[in-house]
C-alpha cells in the first residue's frame, strides 16, 4: 500500500494536558507569598555574608578600654573588707556608637554580628555543596549502577545514617582541634555527618529513573553511561537535588552553632583563633550571665539571626516542595480562583460542589414524554473543572436518559468529559470541580432492600441522601478500581462491611452467605472470599469491585472503563457475566469506554461526546453502521476490520482538542473533512434527524446543506422495524 | 515467506528472571520463564507483529532483541551473522527500539532537538549540518514544519507528536531493524492509525525490518505481514497475518480472536478455554495451554509439542496438527478435524 501520512498531523495544537505532570524545566519557583516572605527574609543574609566583614565598625576582636566600665562591685571586696576591690566589667547598652551595645569585653556586638554571620552562612553553604556533592556522587552512582556498586556505596551511606550525626560531629570537632580556625576543614566536618540522608534519597530516585524509558532509550541510541548519568538523569534530579541543598544549608547552620555553643569551634581569642560565628556568640554571653543580667543585646541579635535564617530557608524549602509535587500548587491555585469567583467550596469528599442560581431546566415528565422507564434523567449538564476565568467547561449541556435494563454507551477520546459527566451526575467528583448548570433526576424504584422511593434531585440533594443513594441504588465501577480494593482485609470482609452497614438485618451467616453468592455471580469460587486481594489475578480483582458493586442490588450501574486495563479473553467473560446479570437483574447502566467497536456488541444506545458536548446519540447498531456525524464516521474508521480485504484506513487527523483553546464554532471543525463555514462560527445543537430516534449535532444535518452519501447510509434499526 | 537471509534473528531465545519469594529470611529466589525457546525473524521490508496477553513476553522478546538484555540461551543474528557481545554502537546504529509509552521515553527536562541531535552526534550521522538533518527527520514522520517543533519541550506536544518524535529518534541513525514495543497502545483511538500508517510507509519507503508488538490483534491484521502469538512465555503459532485471522490452528489464537472486539459478529461469540494464563514461576508441564485448552489429549500434559508447518509459511505448536499415529500412544478423544471445529469458533 502507498501510504501518506502527512496529512495526519498539523502543526501542534498544544495537545491534550499531559497526565505526568513533570517538573518542566530547571527551576522556576513558583510566585508564592510563602518563597517571597522567605527570600525576602534571607537577602539580608545574603548582602552580610558577603560584604559582613567590611562594613563592620570595629573588629570583633577589639576590646574598647575606655569603656571598660567597671560598675559592679563583685561581692566581699572593696573598701572596708581587706581585700581590693574587684570590679566586675559591665557591657553598655545600644548607643550611637555601639548600635548593638557591647560585650562584657567592651567588644562591639554589632560588628561581631555582621563578621558572625559571614563565617555561618559560609561555613552552611560549603558544608551544603560539599555534602550535596557527595550525596550526588554515592546516591546517583549506587542508584544507576546497581549490584555490587550499590551495595557497597549504599553499606556506607547507611553506616553514616546509622550514626546520630550530633555525636560524631562532637567527636570529629573535638579530635581535630583546630578545625575550628578554618571555615574549610568545619564545613568538610560537619558535611560527613550530613550527606547520607539526601543520598539515599538520590538513589532511590536514581533507581525509579534508571529504568524509566527515556534513560533505555538513551540507551539504545548507543548514548555512554556518564552522559546518561549527566545528561538524562541529574537534570531531572535538579528540584530534589536543590531541596535537599537547602535543608543541608539549614542543617549545617544549626550544626555549626550547636558545636560552638559547646565550645568545640574554637575561641576567637585562643590560638589559632577560632571563627566569630553566632554560636560563639551565644557561647560567650551564656557563659558570662548575658541572660541573668538582663543584657539582652548581647545574646538576642546572633538569636534571633538563627531564627530568621531557619524561617527564611524553610519558607523557601516550602516553595521546592511544592514545585516538586503538583498537586499541593494545584491544590492553592484552586482555592484562591474559588475565593475570587465568590464560590465557597467545601473539600467534602463525594459532594461535588453545585452552583446556586442554576438556569431552570424543563423535565423529561414537564416535555411531556415517555419517563416511564426512565431510571437517571441528566438534563442540560454542565461541570466546570476550577472557577472564574481560569475554568476548564469540561462538560457542556448534556441531555442523558438511562432506562431500566437497558445499557447505554458512552464513546469519546480520551478527555472529551465521559467520566466527569458521569461522575458530576451523581456528584462524586471533587473539587476543583464545579456543577454550573442542569438538573440530575433519579426516579428510584428499589429492587431490593428498603432504599428511597420516589424521583429525588440529585443536585439539590444533601450528604444524607446522597449517601443512601450512592452504593446501595447507583453504584460505580471505575477502571482502577480493582486497586480500591484494600490489600490487609480479605475479600470476604470487605463484602461484610458493606453488607453489615447497609443490610444491618442480615444475620452475619446470612452476610457469609449472600457474599459467597455474589462472588459467584461473577465466576468467582467462594472459597475466594478467604484470599487477600494480592492473591487474586487483575482479572478477579476487577470482577470483585463487580460483585461489590452489585451487592445491594443497585438499580443503576455506572460502569468507567471497566475492563480497559484487561486483556481482550478476560474482558469477554467480564462482559458476558455483566450482561448476564443485567438481564436477570434489571439494573440500566451506564458504559464509558473509548472502544466503539466494543460498546457496538453490548450497548443497546450510544452516545458520542467530543470536547465536553455531546455529539450523536442513536440506537447501537444505528450508530455504528449508519453514522451521521463525521466525527463518529471517522472513529468507526480507526478500527481496522478483524474480516475481508486489508485495506488503508485514515484515521481522524489532527490531535484531539484542547479544552482551554477550544476551536470556535464546532469544536470538531479543525479535524472535519466536510467542515463549512458556518461550522466555523456556530456551535451545532444537539436534535433529532428528520423525525428519527437519533439525534445529532452537525450542520449537515440541518437546513438545505448536502449530506455526503458516507453521512446517510440507510439507518438499520429503521429497516428492522419495518421488516 | 522469504529464503533471503533475514536482517535479524532470534534463535531459541529463552529468558529466566529470579525473583524473590516469601518475606525476611525465608525468601528465596525462583526463576520466572518468561521466554522459553522463542525463534523470530525479521525481514527487509516486512512487519512482524508479535501478539500475546499482558505478560506473555512480548516486552522480554523484543528487549532481548534491541539487546537491552541478554538472553540466557539462545542467540540473536543480525544479518546472519551472530550479533557482536554487549551492544557496541555498530549494532545500535542498526537496530533500533520504540517504545510503548510516549511520555515516558522522552526525557521531560530536554527540547525536541537534543533528542534527535544525540543520536545524530554519536553515530556521526548529521555530515556537518546537525540542524538539516533533524529538520529532515522531523519531515519524514510528518511533524511538519519542522521549526515549530525542534524548540519544543515534551509536554508541549500531543500524545500522537510524541511517538512520532520518539521513533525519529530511532530512525536518526538510519536503522535496518526498529523494534517497536507497542507503540500505540497509549494513544488516543484517533490518532493510533496515523503512526501505524507511518510505520507501514517507512517499511515501504526504507524498507526497514520492523517488529510491532502489540495485544491488539486487529491492529496486527492491519499492520503485520506476518502474525507471531505468544503464550506464557513460548511462540504458540505464526503466519502471514490474513491466514492468522482467518484460519487460525492453534487453539490459544482461535480463542484470542473469538474474545476481540468485532462490531460485524451477528450472534455473541462462544469463548472455549476460559482462565487466566498460568505462573510462569511454575508453568504447566508439556503444552502451557493445556489447562485451559478445549482440545487437550493426555500427551499435551505430558509432552510439549512440536512446531508443525500447517500450511506453507504457517507454523503451529500444537499436538492437534500432529498425525494422530505420530503422538505416541495412549491417547484419546482426538478431534476428526480440527479445522471443523474451528469454523464454530470464528463467526464471521
Ligand atoms: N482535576 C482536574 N482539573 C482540571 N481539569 C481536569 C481535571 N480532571 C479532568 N480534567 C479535564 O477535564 C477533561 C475531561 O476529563 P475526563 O476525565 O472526564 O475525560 P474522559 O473522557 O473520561 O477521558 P478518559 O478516556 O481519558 O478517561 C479533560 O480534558 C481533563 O484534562
Ligand atoms: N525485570 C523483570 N523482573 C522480573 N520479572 C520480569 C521482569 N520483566 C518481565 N518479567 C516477567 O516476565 C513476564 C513477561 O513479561 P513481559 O513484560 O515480557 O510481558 P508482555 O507480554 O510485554 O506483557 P504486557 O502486555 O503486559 O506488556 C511477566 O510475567 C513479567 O512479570
Ligand atoms: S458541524 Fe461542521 S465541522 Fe462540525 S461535524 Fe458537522 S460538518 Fe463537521
Ligand atoms: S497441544 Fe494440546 S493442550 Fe496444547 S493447544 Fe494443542 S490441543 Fe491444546
Ligand atoms: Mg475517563
Ligand atoms: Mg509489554
Amino acid at each position: 500500500m502507498t501510504i501518506d501520512s502527512t496529512a495526519l498531523t498539523q502543526a501542534p495544537l498544544a495537545g491534550p494536558t499531559p497526565k505526568s505532570m513533570l517538573p518542566k524545566v530547571g527551576l522556576r519557583l513558583p510566585r508564592s507569598p510563602k518563597v517571597i516572605a522567605g527570600l525576602a527574609l534571607l537577602a539580608p543574609f545574603a548582602v552580610v555574608a558577603v560584604i559582613g566583614r567590611w562594613i563592620s565598625p570595629y573588629s570583633p576582636n577589639a576590646t574598647d578600654p575606655q569603656h571598660w566600665v567597671q560598675h559592679v562591685l563583685v561581692p566581699g571586696t572593696g573598701p572596708g573588707t581587706g581585700i581590693t576591690a574587684n570590679y566586675y566589667p559591665l557591657p553598655l547598652p545600644p548607643s550611637a556608637e555601639h548600635w548593638l551595645g557591647t560585650t562584657v569585653f567592651a567588644q562591639d556586638v554589632l560588628s561581631q554580628v555582621l563578621t558572625s554571620t559571614q563565617a555561618t552562612l559560609f561555613v552552611g553553604l560549603i558544608a551544603a555543596v560539599i555534602a550535596t556533592v557527595l550525596s550526588i556522587l554515592f546516591g546517583v552512582t549506587a542508584g544507576y549502577f546497581g549490584g555490587n556498586a550499590d551495595e557497597v556505596l549504599s553499606l556506607i551511606s547507611n553506616v553514616f545514617l546509622a550514626i546520630p550525626g550530633l555525636p560524631l560531629l562532637i567527636v570529629l570537632a573535638d579530635y581535630v582541634p583546630s578545625a575550628g580556625s578554618s571555615i574549610l576543614l568545619v564545613a568538610f566536618i560537619i558535611a560527613v555527618t550530613a550527606w547520607a540522608y539526601s543520598s539515599r534519597v538520590l538513589r532511590a530516585q536514581t533507581l525509579s529513573l534508571r529504568n524509566r524509558d527515556f534513560v533505555e532509550a538513551a540507551r539504545v541510541t548507543g548514548e555512554g553511561r556518564f552522559r546518561i548519568i549527566l545528561a538524562e538523569i541529574l537534570p531531572n534530579l535538579v528540584p530534589i537535588v536543590a531541596a535537599s541543598f537547602l535543608f543541608t544549608t539549614l542543617y549545617a547552620i544549626y550544626a555549626y552553632v550547636a558545636i560552638s555553643f559547646l565550645g568545640l569551634g574554637g575561641s576567637p581569642t585562643s590560638s589559632p583563633p577560632g571563627l566569630w560565628n553566632w554560636g560563639e556568640m551565644l557561647r560567650e554571653g551564656f557563659a558570662n550571665n548575658a541572660i541573668r543580667g538582663g543584657w539582652w543585646w548581647w545574646w538576642a541579635p546572633p538569636g534571633l539571626c538563627v531564627a530568621l535564617l531557619g524561617t527564611g530557608l524553610a519558607l523557601v524549602n516550602f516553595g521546592i516542595d511544592e514545585f516538586i509535587n503538583p498537586r499541593l500548587r494545584v491544590a492553592g491555585l484552586t482555592r484562591k480562583a474559588a475565593k475570587k469567583a465568590g464560590i465557597t467550596s467545601h473539600a467534602t469528599l463525594g459532594m461535588t460542589p453545585v452552583v446556586g442560581n442554576r438556569p431552570a431546566v424543563p423535565s423529561l415528565a414537564a416535555r411531556s414524554q415517555n419517563v416511564g422507564d426512565a431510571v437517571l434523567e441528566i438534563h442540560g449538564l454542565s461541570v466546570d473543572y476550577g472557577y472564574g476565568d481560569d475554568a476548564v467547561h469540561a462538560v457542556v449541556d448534556c441531555d442523558l436518559v438511562l432506562r431500566r435494563g437497558r445499557v447505554l454507551g458512552l464513546a469519546g477520546e480520551s478527555g472529551s468529559g465521559k467520566s466527569t459527566l458521569a461522575l458530576a451526575a451523581i456528584r462524586l467528583l471533587r473539587s476543583p470541580a464545579v456543577i454550573t448548570g442542569g438538573q440530575v433526576l433519579f426516579h428510584s424504584k428499589p429492587i431490593g432492600g428498603d432504599g428511597p422511593r420516589g424521583t429525588i434531585d440529585m443536585l439539590a440533594s444533601d450528604k444524607e441522601e446522597l449517601r443512601s443513594v450512592r452504593w446501595s441504588e447507583i453504584s460505580v465501577v471505575l477502571q482502577s478500581s480493582m486497586n480500591a480494593l484494600n490489600p490487609v482485609i480479605t475479600i470476604g470482609a470487605q463484602f461484610d462491611d458493606l453488607l453489615r452497614v447497609h443490610r444491618p438485618k442480615l444475620s452475619r451467616s446470612a452476610r457469609v452467605e449472600r457474599s459467597g453468592e455474589l462472588l459467584d455471580m461473577v465466576g468467582i469460587n467462594a472459597d475466594r472470599l478467604r484470599s487477600y486481594p494480592h492473591e487474586l489475578s487483575g482479572g478477579m480483582r476487577q470482577r470483585a469491585m463487580i460483585a461489590i458493586a452489585l451487592a445491594l442490588e443497585p438499580q443503576v450501574m455506572i460502569l468507567d472503563e471497566p475492563t480497559t486495563a484487561l486483556d481482550v479473553v478476560t474482558q469477554r467473560e467480564i462482559l458476558e457475566e455483566l450482561i448476564g446479570l443485567r438481564d436477570r437483574l434489571g439494573f440500566a447502566a451506564l458504559f464509558i469506554t473509548h472502544d466503539l467497536s466494543l460498546l457496538v456488541e453490548l450497548a443497546d444506545e450510544i452516545a458520542v461526546m467530543y470536547a465536553g458536548r455531546l455529539m450523536e446519540r442513536a440506537p447501537a447498531a444505528s450508530l455504528f453502521n449508519a453514522p451521521r456525524l463525521p466525527y463518529t464516521h471517522g472513529l468507526i474508521h480507526c478500527f481496522p476490520p478483524m474480516h475481508g480485504k486489508r485495506e488503508r484506513m485514515q484515521g481522524i487527523p489532527g490531535s484531539p482538542p484542547d479544552l482551554n483553546d477550544l476551536p470556535k464554532g464546532c469544536a470538531f471543525h479543525p479535524r472535519c473533512a466536510w467542515a463549512m463555514e458556518q461550522c466555523r462560527h456556530d456551535v451545532p445543537q444537539l436534535a433529532p434527524v428528520n423525525g428519527s430516534a437519533r439525534e445529532v449535532a452537525c450542520w449537515l444535518h440541518r437546513g438545505d446543506a448536502k449530506v455526503p452519501a458516507e453521512l446517510a447510509r440507510p439507518d438499520p434499526g429503521v429497516a428492522e422495524v419495518h421488516a | 515467506m522469504s529464503t533471503e537471509t533475514p536482517v535479524l534473528e532470534g534463535r531459541d531465545l529463552t529468558r529466566y528472571f529470579w525473583v524473590k519469594q516469601g518475606r525476611g529470611p525465608l525468601a528465596r529466589s525462583v526463576p520466572v520463564h518468561a521466554v522459553d525457546r522463542v525463534s523470530v525473524r525479521l525481514d527487509a521490508g516486512k512487519v512482524t507483529a508479535l501478539v500475546g496477553e499482558s505478560g506473555a513476553g512480548k516486552t522480554t522478546v523484543a528487549r532481548l532483541l534491541a539487546k537491552i538484555i541478554k538472553p540466557d540461551e539462545g542467540q540473536v543474528l543480525l544479518n546472519g551473522r551472530p550479533a557482536p557481545r554487549g551492544r557496541p554502537r555498530s549494532y545500535s546504529s542498526q537496530v533500533q527500539m520504540v517504545f510503548q509509552d510516549p511520555f515516558a521515553s522522552l526525557n521531560p527536562v530536554h527540547r525536541i532537538r537534543h533528542h534527535l541531535v544525540r543520536p545524530l552526534e554519536i553515530h556521526h550521522m548529521a555530515g556537518g549540518n546537525v540542524d538539516a538533518a533533524v529538520a529532515e527527520l522531523l519531515r519524514r514522520v510528518a511533524l511538519n514544519p519542522p521549526e515549530n517543533f525542534t524548540g519544543k519541550f515534551p509536554h508541549e506536544l500531543s500524545g500522537g507528536q510524541r511517538q512520532r518524535v520518539a521513533i525519529a529518534r530511532a530512525l536518526a541513525v538510519r536503522p535496518r531493524v526498529l523494534i517497536a514495543d507497542e507503540p500505540v497502545s497509549m494513544l488516543d483511538v484517533s490518532i493510533r492509525l496515523g503512526v501505524l500508517n507511518l510505520l507501514a510507509e517507512l517499511r515501504d519507503e526504507e524498507r526497514l525490518a520492523i517488529l510491532y508488538v502489540t495485544h491488539d490483534i486487529a491492529s496486527a491484521r492491519y499492520l503485520a505481514d506476518t502474525i507471531v502469538v505468544m503464550y506464557a512465555g513460548q511462540l504458540v503459532e505464526s503466519a502471514p497475518s490474513a491466514t492468522l485471522t482467518d484460519s487460525p490452528a492453534h487453539p490459544y489464537t482461535q480463542l484470542l480472536l473469538s474474545a476481540a472486539p468485532d462490531p460485524d459478529r451477528v450472534t455473541p461469540p462462544h469463548l472455549e478455554g476460559r482462565g487466566a494464563p498460568p505462573s510462569l514461576s511454575a508453568p504447566p508441564s508439556g503444552c502451557r495451554f493445556h489447562p485451559r485448552c478445549p482440545f487437550v489429549m493426555d500427551i499435551c500434559k505430558r509432552e510439549v509439542p512440536p512446531s508443525i508447518a500447517v500450511s506453507p509459511g504457517h507454523v503451529a505448536a500444537c499436538w492437534l496438527h500432529v498425525d494422530p499415529a505420530e503422538r505416541g500412544g495412549g491417547e484419546n478423544g482426538v478431534l476428526a478435524t480440527p479445522s471443523a471445529s474451528m469454523e464454530n469458533e470464528i463467526k464471521r
